[in-house]
């Protein structure tokens, strides 16, 4: 068996790919709609969204910075809440649910207490994450372990999923189907198949 | 001491010709075409086409003001109101109606018009679709309008809608198609066929096509950071399709009105 060692961290551009590969780990079957994604003022290393539809924001930190990343998670979360609509209407095919709070998972190297304290008086919408770099042999390896927050998955592994909000409208123009005014002759124009 | 708004309007009017003091302010003959553009409340997509498009015609040298209710949030469609890129507008406006927006437009395209009597210029104005029904003495935003769509069945259904509400409005507007969010000519092609062939058994009309804009994530990145694509990524695919589609409404436009 290959000795295994501690490793302090990897060079960014390959931690970012490491944690990447485990994303799994962070629960809700999350899957990546946007990297390194330009927010407020600052990138956000991924944008994801869960099998339920619940968009994550997901933030990799440096070592000594958990408290900056907190507050950096918070306005990058209000950023992305900010556009949630937007980017349903440009990608209905996302099956993004908009008006549920968006997750935040900040992944560091360690949080101390105070951390601890203020991610927990945010909500559980809130999760702390520590990583660790491994070196497995002759390859490296990184472990992410949730250190608060976040809802503990049901006994047989999915989330429960809020009923979908009832549709206004399918048009963007925001007319209803009894409002376009169409006869069934002018309907069947625009048929499939 | 003031007693309406029009007594003090002149202070936030431009001055123009000062010919004598029973001269008019401006000339009523001259004006920017106006091209009205339905677009729902939340219609980020179609708000971004008009803007992009808007910067595109400015950076032609065909100034482009984009005039939009005030009404409502706003901000998810625009950005901020005043001087954008390359001498591209937004104007927002508290008309509360269709006559309303119409006499705001047809003020702005006088005032844009004066400004700079020898260069084109367009002025877009943003319908809201629910104001529609209620348009029949707004003749002035519907006698051309511009429609985008994407190749999608459930978008040509109601852009068809949106056709025939414009048409039994305005029966002789002229009424112009983008399809949007294609990846091929042909796609584009066969979706304005489909719309058109509509329109004409229909309703008797033929629309005009305005070229397509090619799905490109540039277009959707350029709508969430609210830059003109055309600007951040002029190489873009998508860049050069709007760019397009703004030489093929300005070229209709010039041609049709008369510069007083």
């Amino acid at each position: 068996m290959a000795e295994l060692q501690l490793l302090g961290s990897l060079p960014r551009a390959e931690l970012h790919e490491r944690v990447r590969g485990r994303m799994a780990e962070l629960g809700g079957a999350l899957r990546i709609i946007g990297e390194d994604l330009l927010g407020a003022d600052a990138p956000i290393d991924w944008v994801a969204v869960d099998a339920q539809g619940q968009v994550a924001v997901i933030l990799l930190g440096k070592a000594g910075t958990e408290l900056e990343l907190i507050a950096t998670g918070l306005a990058q979360r209000a950023w992305v809440s900010a556009r949630l609509k937007d980017w349903l209407q440009l990608a209905p095919n996302l099956g993004l649910r908009a008006e549920a709070k968006v997750r935040l998972l900040l992944i560091g190297t360690a949080f101390d207490g105070i951390a601890r304290q203020a991610a927990s008086a945010l909500g559980d919408t809130v999760e702390l994450w520590t990583y660790r770099c491994i070196r497995n042999g002759a390859g490296v390896d990184v472990l992410l372990e949730r250190v608060c927050g976040g809802k503990a998955p049901n006994p047989d592994g999915r989330r429960s999923r809020p009923p979908l909000p009832a549709t206004t409208s399918a048009f963007r123009s925001e007319l209803s189907d009894a409002q376009l005014g169409l006869g069934a002759a002018e309907r069947a124009e625009f048929e499939d198949g | 001491m003031p007693r309406s708004l029009e007594d003090v309007l002149h202070f936030f009017l431009p001055e123009l010709e000062t010919e004598g003091a029973g001269a008019p302010r401006r000339s009523r003959g001259s004006a920017h075409p106006i091209v009205g553009v339905p677009i729902g409340d939340c219609d980020v997509v179609r708000a971004a086409f008009v803007w992009n498009l808007a910067v595109e015609l400015s950076r032609a040298g065909a100034p482009a003001t984009v005039l939009a209710p005030a009404a409502g949030d706003t901000s998810s469609l625009w950005p901020d109101p005043g001087r954008g890129p390359m001498g591209s507008e937004l104007v927002l406006t508290f008309a509360d109606g269709m006559a309303d927006l119409a006499r705001a437009a047809v003020d702005l395209a006088q005032t844009r018009a004066a400004e700079s009597p020898a260069a084109p210029g367009i002025v877009f104005v943003r319908l809201a679709p629910a104001w529609l029904p209620k348009a029949a003495d707004a003749g002035a935003l519907l006698g051309r309008v511009l429609l985008f769509t994407s190749p999608d069945s459930r978008d040509l259904l109601e852009t068809y809608a949106l056709v025939k509400r414009i048409v039994a409005l305005a029966p002789v507007s002229t009424v112009g198609v983008t399809v949007h969010g294609v990846r091929s000519v042909r796609e584009a092609r066969e979706a304005f066929s489909r719309l058109t062939a509509a329109s004409e058994r229909h309703l008797f009309r033929a629309l005009v096509s305005y070229g397509l804009i090619v799905d490109d994530l540039h277009v959707y990145r350029s709508i969430l950071n609210r830059h003109a694509v055309g600007l951040a990524h002029p190489q873009a695919a998508a860049s050069r399709s709007i760019g397009e589609v703004a030489r093929l409404l300005l070229g209709d436009l010039v041609r049709e009105v008369p510069r007083g």
